[in-house]
């Protein structure tokens, strides 16, 4: 015992001083074990994470779905079934929401004990308006908890009752968001597709279970008894859902039938109901028709008395209005005369006048006369009285008096005169006024006489224009009942017509409604396991990827852990030489002697595998999970300790390491101590064989002469080197390789192969003439440049044990289809042209087959129908397996009317804004199914292609690392095996550059001449890991840019240049002296 | 002033807590063309005084002039020029390359330096003409030392220094180098230092320089240096 407690201390201060060399060892077997670990537990975890999920919130086994929708007697007879546990019915269908600028469709999912979501924030529904949402619903909405959306679900043909009184799907439209959600059932993003809006679900929700307004079960889910017993994907739990399905598959007809039938009673029953409906509705409609022609004839009637009423009255009146018109007239004929003969009394009148006013004027004149003697008279008075003045005889002035008395005498009589004169002239005046009086007045009187008849007739005309007004009035009253009388005829016309169009229509319907009871289609149940789930299925697909994966990583390091570790422990047992021969000589045995090694290495070993091993636990699987995470939604990552990988990957490591010790020491302890205590004889210098060839040996430099022989003097070291930088350099290449093919598939499939934007399908119960006119229609459209015909459905192929589910597809026109899909041989690229020789099937699915031309496959309809068909070519492919038939070789071989159902379309180059509006256009048609735009499926399946681009940093990194360690470990033990060499060139007076070059160059030539062989072994192992790593429904292209050439070689250069860098400062260290003094 | 000059040379290491003084106020001088042979115990401080003068150390404290350079004052490039041109070693385990014939390791001196000699030359004056092409290993101790010496002085170096360089070769083949050195030294008017813990051998040299606890003890001229062939030891 105290023999080995020295060694051990021996041991342990070995350790401390060579710890650089420990440590590297340590450090492979960390990376090995925890690279190991790691990435064969990553699988495992995210398998057993999805199983904890699944479990934690009762995700089906089972699902059930049914064409015509599932009832409770179906959960009755399902429940019935061996192994299962529970039968849940519940209700799903799609959804339109109207958001502030889109439209959004969503899957409508009822909160149930099964497919539990999981609450992440907020409540569950409890009320009826209510909802949850998922939390990238929020993130695409907008929304917030709390705010409220209004749903319309799509509207079925519905999956229940036949015809007609759709009862809303759901009681309230309008819902409260009162938390979020992650479903189960939708871990990647992928929602599935659905008839309404851009044929694309967008989200999910989940409402009340209360809420669903619906007859039948849309689906039902089904639970197994000993589902926690096993593990979700595995063989056993598959096994076990597959039995349970086949005994399920057993009563699946009987309930098909029994559907039928129920639908059919309750489809006859209410066309029954209908026609008691229709009749009544009838009759009452021809009552309400003769009811109101009766009511236009009497007004008709009515009509008719008012109008004769109507002409009496104006024909009464007109007499009267005539009869004192006469009298009027009357009455003006007198006034005229009157008027008549007051003009001639007038004129006569006039004419006395003139008469009167003669005598006037010959009165006037003789008063003038008389006037003029009155004034002769009275001058002669005046005279004579003159005369008697200057008369002085008394019988003069007696004469003169006489004569005086005389003159006034005769001045009397004619005064006398003149007053007699000018009563008469008055009289006259007088006369001519009376007589005018007298005519003014008779024209007075004629006047009023006529003022008295105009008024009269004033007032008749009065009469008359308001007794014409009101017969007018009522002729036109009368004008407007019969317009009535007219316009309710017209209106009778109409009612009748449209009751007889009616009473056609709800005819037809009734014989509508009776054909389509004839035509009510079997139910069709289809049953479904957790693989038809999208996000599940290409979850556990992903889960074998990296199972794939990490099988072939590990191996490198390993291998290279192997070489590490030989080369380091080599050099530490030539290094201890000395002291084994001395331990030897003292009389330790060969065991003890080895302990020392075995204890140091399985030390390094122990300590870097636990301390990998658990970072690897950690860490690897977390770092992939990050890189799902993008793709997947599950609430917990589960990272466990795996006891069988960590001890395995321990052991693994163990082996390389401490085997490649004991194979070191084994050879070094044979040898006895007196070979031990002398110096090992140097490594004997030799020629190389490129010495031989003069004319090139003697052309090179002399430095390089020392190269060319280092290189071959140094074997492990030369191994070690071109193998390290040639692992580095391909795994590299191996992951830009990887990168290219995954990148090369979507242009390759949908740019060479595919030729088509969209894919219509149309509806299925379309008439030749419907699809015909909707083609020839489309066909039109300026934005579409070729529509081909083609027959699509999925079956499958079979080749001995070997199955897989295909897409058949039959176009109408043999040349046609080269426009949209090329088939073209894989490796010629020349064309096939279909025939009714055979089939021409897609390369990956030739492979999984193991098909070849000429051999004959059985294909099966998705009717179940089987038949043996020769292959006569097989065509370059890259996503999905197609089998390709001509339309004469369908119709020979299935015995079926071909009709087109899928429309492949080629628009001119519409973006994808275009190409959205047009696929709404058509999907808004009746004729048409679903749209599927190319740029869709892309863009799904680049996002799913993506995660495979983190494979690519992983092996980056891990080659990175790996090329560090190698690379590092190398110049440690270059360093140290030739410090002899290195002192003396030192000592002779190179500069640390020429010192630098003097090693460097044979590591510059080894990393040259290991990316050289890594880029042929990438090549390689690029393939290598395609064919673990791919999908069954992909083929990868293999094919590398050379730009990942570059990329290999650039980031290879990159690490050794680092690692030089490392290297120039340990030449720099060298103590000269220290290194020549020692013999070694 | 003297060829190469050693005044108030000091050298300490730290071994740890612990300060050995190597070589502790070392004063000497030796002229151009002197056969030298330094003796003295071991850890003396005789290889580290080489050591200094051969570029391949640095002092602590002092002055070394070598030709009217001062060695100790001299950076590390120039150190390495220093020993580039000026130096040539020959040491006790001759540290050939095992991977270069004879000749090839004399290039390898040769290819760095301006004023070299030809490698076949010197090979011929080490009496090596017709193994030249032999790698180290298929030669004999003796030879080796001899390639080494070729090595050394193919470089044409102001000063030809060896350590210990019979210690490992037997008495008659350490005699042939020691005739080599000696011979050199004359012929080619070339400074040799000789360091030797056989004390017999210093007849042979112009100057015996004797170390002890780390300075030189005694530096002796020998007038009339007796030719190797000789000495007896």
């Amino acid at each position: 015992m105290k023999i080995k407690k020295a060694l051990l201390k021996d041991t342990f201060k070995e350790i401390k001083k060579s710890y650089k060399r420990f440590i590297s060892i340590l450090m492979m077997a960390l990376l090995g074990v925890g690279f190991f670990a790691g990435l064969r537990a990553s699988s495992p975890d995210m398998v057993d994470s999805i199983d904890t999920y699944y479990k934690n919130q009762n995700v089906y086994d089972i699902e059930v779905m049914s064409t015509l929708g599932l009832t409770d007697a179906d959960i009755e007879a399902l429940s019935n079934i061996e192994n299962v546990e529970n039968v849940y019915g519940t209700y799903s269908r799609d959804g339109l929401i109207q958001t502030n600028d889109k439209e959004i469709v969503s899957k409508i999912l009822c909160v149930d004990d099964v497919n539990q979501p999981v609450l992440v924030e907020g409540n569950m529904p409890e009320n009826i308006d209510e909802c949850v949402v998922e939390k990238s619903f929020l993130e695409g909405t907008g929304k917030k908890i709390g705010d409220y959306i209004d749903i319309e679900p799509e509207e079925t043909e519905s999956t229940g009752t036949t015809d007609g009184e759709e009862t809303e799907y759901l009681k309230n439209k309008t819902l409260k968001i009162v938390g979020v959600v992650e479903s189960p059932l939708y871990i990647s993003r992928e929602r599935g597709s659905t008839k309404l809006g851009t044929g694309v679900i967008n989200y999910y929700i989940y409402v009340n279970k209360e809420n669903v307004n619906s007859e039948v079960y849309t689906e039902i889910y089904i639970t197994l008894e000993n589902r926690n017993k096993y593990q979700t994907g595995s063989h056993k739990y598959e096994n076990y859902v597959e039995e349970t399905k086949d005994k399920i598959e057993e009563i699946k007809e009987e309930r098909e039938n029994a559907r039928y039938q129920e639908l059919i009673d309750e489809a006859n029953a209410e066309i029954e109901k209908a026609e008691e409906e229709f009749n009544t509705e009838k009759q009452n409609g021809e009552m309400q028709l003769q009811d109101a022609e009766n009511k236009i004839n009497e007004g008709k009637e009515q009509i008719e008395s008012g109008e004769a009423e109507i002409n009496s009255n104006e024909r009464t009146a007109n007499q009267q209005f005539q009869s004192a018109e006469a009298k009027i007239e009357s009455a003006k004929t007198e006034v005229a005369k009157n008027a008549l003969r007051l003009n001639n009394e007038k004129i006569e009148a006039e004419k006395g006048f003139a008469e009167a006013e003669n005598q006037k004027a010959g009165l006037q004149s003789t008063l003038d006369n008389i006037n003029n003697a009155i004034k002769i008279t009275d001058n002669s008075i005046a005279e004579k009285q003159a005369q008697l003045e200057t008369a002085e005889t008394e019988e003069e002035i007696a004469t003169i008096n006489q004569e005086i008395a005389k003159l006034q005498a005769t001045r009397q009589v004619y005064e006398t005169n003149k007053q007699s004169v000018e009563a008469g002239m008055t009289e006259i005046d007088n006369q001519i006024a009376s007589g005018r009086q007298e005519l003014q007045n008779a024209e007075a009187q004629i006047d009023s006489a006529r003022k008295q008849i105009q008024s009269q007739e004033a007032s008749l005309q009065q009469t008359k224009n308001k007794t014409y007004t009101q017969i007018a009035n009522a002729r036109k009253e009368l004008e407007a009942s019969k317009q009535e009388i007219v316009d309710a005829e017209a209106e009778l016309e109409t009612s009748r017509a449209e009751f007889n169009t009616k009473i056609q229509e709800a005819e037809g319907k009734l014989i509508d409604a009776r054909e389509k009871v004839s035509e009510i289609e079997k139910a069709e149940w289809y049953i479904l396991d957790r693989q038809q789930n999208a996000g599940y299925s290409s979850y556990i697909q992903d889960t074998e990827s990296i199972e794939n994966l990490s099988i072939v990583f590990p191996i490198v390091f390993f291998a290279i852990a192997a070489l590490v570790s030989l080369t380091s422990m080599t050099r530490m047992v030539e290094e201890e030489r000395q002291e084994i021969g001395t331990l030897k000589a003292l009389g330790y045995n060969k065991f003890h002697i080895m302990l020392k090694y075995i204890i140091y290495s399985s030390l390094a070993c122990i300590i870097g595998g636990v301390i990998g091993m658990n970072i690897g636990f950690q860490l690897l699987p977390r770092i992939i999970w990050d890189m799902y995470e993008m793709m997947y939604t599950l609430p917990e990552f589960i990272v466990s300790f795996n006891h069988q990988y960590s001890s395995m990957g321990l052991g693994l490591i163990y082996i390389c390491i401490v085997g490649a010790t004991l194979y070191t020491i084994l050879k070094e302890v044979k040898e006895t101590p007196a070979t031990l205590l002398r110096p090992k004889a140097p490594k004997y210098g030799k020629r190389v064989l490129l010495e031989r060839i003069g004319f090139i040996w003697k052309r090179l430099k002399f430095s390089h002469k020392v190269t060319v022989r280092n290189i071959f003097r140094y074997k492990k070291r030369f191994l070690m080197t071109i193998i390290g930088i040639m692992g580095c350099t391909s795994l590299i290449l191996a992951g830009f390789g990887l990168k290219d093919s995954i990148a090369s598939i979507l242009p390759n499939q949908y740019e060479d192969i595919f030729h088509y934007d969209m894919l219509v399908s149309l509806k299925t119960a379309l008439t030749e003439e419907q699809r015909n006119t909707y083609i020839e229609n489309l066909k039109q459209k300026e934005n579409i440049q070729e529509v081909v015909e083609t027959y699509m459905e999925s079956g499958t192929a079979e080749k001995g044990d070997n199955s897989e589910t295909v897409q058949i597809v039959v176009p109408s026109d043999n040349q046609e289809i080269d426009k949209v899909i090329k088939l073209r041989d894989v490796k010629t690229k020349e064309p096939f042209t279909l025939s009714e020789e055979g089939i021409i099937i897609t390369d990956k699915l030739a492979e999984l087959i193991n098909a070849n031309v000429g051999d004959t496959i059985t294909v099966t309809t998705a009717d179940d129908i089987e038949k043996e068909i020769k292959v006569v070519g097989i065509t370059e492919n890259y996503i999905s397996h197609y089998v390709y038939m001509s339309k004469a070789l369908y119709q020979q071989v299935f015995d079926e009317t071909y009709s087109t159902n899928v429309l492949l379309v080629q628009d001119n180059n519409l973006n994808e804004e275009q190409e959205e509006t047009v696929m709404q256009e058509m999907v808004a048609q009746n004729e048409v199914q679903t749209v599927t735009l190319t740029t869709t499926t892309m863009k799904t399946l680049d996002d799913t292609m993506s995660s495979l681009n983190y494979v690519v940093i992983v092996l980056i990194v891990s080659a990175g690392l790996l090329a560090f360690v190698v690379l590092y470990n190398l110049s440690n033990i270059n360093i140290g095996e030739r410090i002899r060499e290195l002192a003396t060139i030192k000592v002779l007076g190179f500069y640390d550059r020429e010192v630098y070059d003097y090693v460097t160059r044979e590591t510059i030539i080894l990393t040259i001449i290991g990316i050289l062989l890594g880029l042929v072994v990438g090549y390689f192992l690029n393939f290598y890991i395609l064919g673990t790593c791919e999908i069954n429904i992909l083929r990868f292209a293999k094919v590398i840019h050379p730009i990942s050439y570059l990329y290999a070689t650039a980031i290879t250069l990159v690490f050794s240049i680092i690692v030089n860098i490392v290297t120039y400062f340990a030449l720099k260290k060298i103590d000269m002296i220290g290194s020549l003094k020692s013999v070694e | 002033m003297a060829y190469i000059e050693f005044k108030n040379v000091c050298k300490e290491y730290k071994m740890g807590e612990i300060i050995i003084k190597a070589l502790n106020n070392t004063n000497f001088s030796i002229e151009k063309g002197e056969l030298v042979v330094v003796v003295g115990p071991s850890g003396a401080g005789k290889t580290t005084a080489l050591n200094i003068l051969g570029g391949m150390d640095t002092v602590t404290s002092g002055d070394v002039i070598v030709d009217g350079k001062n060695v100790a004052k001299l950076k590390n490039k120039q150190l390495i020029k220093y020993r580039r041109e000026d130096i040539g070693f020959v040491f006790q385990f001759y540290n050939l390359v095992q991977n270069l014939t004879a000749i090839e390791n004399v290039e390898l001196a040769t290819q760095i330096c301006k004023d070299s000699l030809s490698p076949d030359e010197v090979m011929e004056k080490v009496g090596l003409a017709d193994r030249k092409k032999n790698f180290p290993s298929q030669l004999s101790g003796g030879e080796q030392q001899r390639v080494a010496i070729a090595r050394a002085i193919a470089k044409n170096p102001k000063l030809l220094l060896c350590d210990e360089p019979t210690g490992a070769l037997d008495y008659k083949t350490g005699k042939q180098i020691l005739k080599l050195l000696q011979d050199t030294a004359r012929k080619e008017n070339m400074t040799v230092i000789i360091i030797t813990h056989n004390a017999a051998i210093a007849p042979m040299a112009d100057k015996i320089i004797r170390f002890k606890n780390g300075t030189a003890e005694s530096i002796e001229s020998n007038q009339n240096p007796i030719p190797v062939e000789n000495i007896e030891w």
